[in-house]
């Protein structure tokens, strides 16, 4: 059994003796060492969350290199792996949902964009001139004609699924962990709330702006402040508060979320003090991030 | 590209005893990537698909999770294998099929589809730049002229007519259950079509289902549309196998 490869690893059109893809997983490995990406559905909207580490002290971090962009008026892309890769995902992705409207009169449906988008995705793992993305895509929106809001992730394979909670990146298996103990899978939300399945919505007990808060927190406890450098914290969210847009949110409401969050992390720490060199540069006021 | 000698291991060329490696590489996918099975019957007027369902963590929403596919309202597929490679297929096959009623003018019979995919497939196994898709197909539909179909299209390129068929990991096990009974399947009802589809699944896994974690859906009569059963349905027929069993 050739695991390391050895030849067969060398193009996305060779399988290996036991039916691997090595160029798939390969891809998949740049996602696993890139920036968290992380995506919450609520009861009234989805929140996006990615990591932005920031390699150089010059860098306008604020503004440049975003990770998280709008695709349509009711839909958001986060992006994490390989941006570059990531950006050209994002252009088709815009691309398709353009090309729908044009044609069918409507905003695309978050079922469908995401089914563009993995096609698009899985194409570039079956031809041997070309290689797989390595990125992985997290896709927020909502459907005006459903009033359905929905988060799916697309992996460098192209499989796609719908998630409550979807995490890629350096820190996702703890931030799966986290996001488990949330109460967002409505079958798992107390049958006694009776908010399980909002109108029309699903998502489970849990609102936006408990979301916003939740995924700060998730993601600075991810961090080694000794190890790991500085970063940038890029969110988003499409919710009932925006019109179902997708946005940015506030500065003032990341930053506030992020001293929540701080304090949480440091309460709950045995006997830690972890709040000392952790350079973030999030503001309160300034412009709101708009695409 | 590499210097490895067994070039036939690596694109789609003959071995010098004549074997295509890399196809047979494809069919070990398409079987084992999944680690599902999946089932087609066909009874004297139905068709009849099931499979695992097997959601991957508990923060995906289970009804994205399917592997059942309707292709047009009345012709159904159960892909199995590489979960993207299945959804490009889907997606092909959905094409394909509205692509035959405009230029013609009537619905696709299955068996036409089937063969459409399968020559799709098998030109993948002769260029050198593209991998076969790692997918196997269960087509069902009922024709209008030949009644129930289940066709089997595999990667090779091959597509066959089943009166039951299986695929993915138990694949062998679920035919030699499905094997001792052909005759008596060709006359099933839907209802005993349904139960004889999970009850072969329960046995080669050697296990119970509770309606969440299996998918069913059905195809009856001329002009019937595929659909999928609800976890109610699924669990009424559960229940009438349970009976069965005790009696």
């Amino acid at each position: 059994m050739a695991s390391s490869g050895s030849g067969y690893d060398l193009s996305s059109s060779t399988f290996s003796p036991d039916g691997r893809i090595f160029q798939i997983e390969y891809a998949a490995k740049a996602v696993e060492n890139a920036g968290t990406a992380l995506g919450l559905r609520c009861r009234d909207g989805i929140v996006l969350a990615v990591e932005k580490p920031l390699v150089n002290r010059m860098l306008v971090a604020k503004t440049t290199g975003r990770r998280i962009h709008t695709v349509d008026e009711y839909a958001g892309l986060a992006i994490t792996g390989f941006v570059s890769d990531g950006r050209q995902i994002v252009n088709r992705a815009r691309e398709e949902a353009s090309n729908y409207e044009e044609t069918y009169g409507t905003k695309i449906p978050p079922e469908t964009l995401s089914a563009r988008i993995s096609t698009y995705v899985h194409y570039f793992t079956l031809h041997g001139a070309l290689r797989p993305f390595g990125a992985s895509t997290l896709v927020a929106a909502y459907d005006p004609g459903t009033k359905r809001h929905s988060l799916h992730m697309i992996e460098p394979s192209g499989v796609c699924y719908e998630y409550y909670g979807a995490a890629a990146g350096r820190g996702r298996q703890l931030a799966r962990t986290e996001m488990e103990k949330l109460s967002i899978n409505p079958a798992r939300v107390a049958s006694g709330g009776g908010e399980g399945e909002g109108g029309g919505g699903g998502g489970g007990a849990i609102t936006v702006a408990d979301g916003v808060r939740q995924l700060a927190k998730i993601i600075h406890s991810l961090r080694d402040d000794a190890k790991d450098k500085p970063f940038e914290l890029e969110m988003s969210w499409l919710c009932e508060g925006s019109g179902w847009k997708h946005q940015g949110v506030p500065r003032d409401v990341i930053a506030d979320a992020v001293e929540w969050a701080k304090k949480e992390i440091k309460d709950n720490a045995e006997d830690e003090d972890d709040d000392d060199d952790d350079e973030e540069e999030e503001v309160g006021g300034g412009d709101v991030m708009e695409e | 590209m590499s210097r490895d000698s067994n070039y036939d291991h690596h694109i789609s060329i003959f071995s010098p005893q004549g074997r295509l490696y890399q196809m047979e590489y494809a069919f070990k996918a398409a079987s084992s990537a999944s680690g599902l099975t999946g089932i087609a019957l066909r009874g004297s007027d139905c068709c009849v698909v099931v499979t695992q369902r097997k959601v991957p963590d508990r923060l995906v929403v289970p009804s994205s999770v399917s592997h059942v596919h309707n292709v047009t309202s009345r012709i159904g597929v159960l892909a199995t294998g590489m979960t993207s490679d299945c959804h490009a297929a889907v997606q092909r096959m959905r094409y394909e099929a509205a692509d035959f009623e405009f230029k013609y003018g009537y619905a696709i019979p299955p068996a036409v589809l089937a063969r459409r995919m399968a020559d799709l497939a098998q030109v993948n196994t002769q260029s050198a730049s593209m991998r076969p898709l790692a997918v196997v197909l269960l087509i069902v539909g009922v024709d209008d002229e030949r009644g129930p179909q289940v066709l089997k299209v595999d990667p090779a390129g091959h597509y066959l007519p089943f009166v039951g068929a299986a695929s993915g990991a138990k694949e062998q096990e679920a035919t030699n259950f499905l094997e001792k009974r052909v005759d008596d399947i060709r006359g099933y009802t839907l209802d005993e079509t349904v139960r004889t589809a999970i009850v072969c699944l329960g046995s080669v896994l050697g296990s119970d289902f509770r309606g969440s974690e299996i998918e069913v859906a059905i195809v009856k009569g001329k002009g019937g549309k595929f659909r999928s059963l609800t976890e109610e349905e699924i669990e009424e027929h559960l229940n009438a196998i349970a009976d069965d069993a005790d009696a």
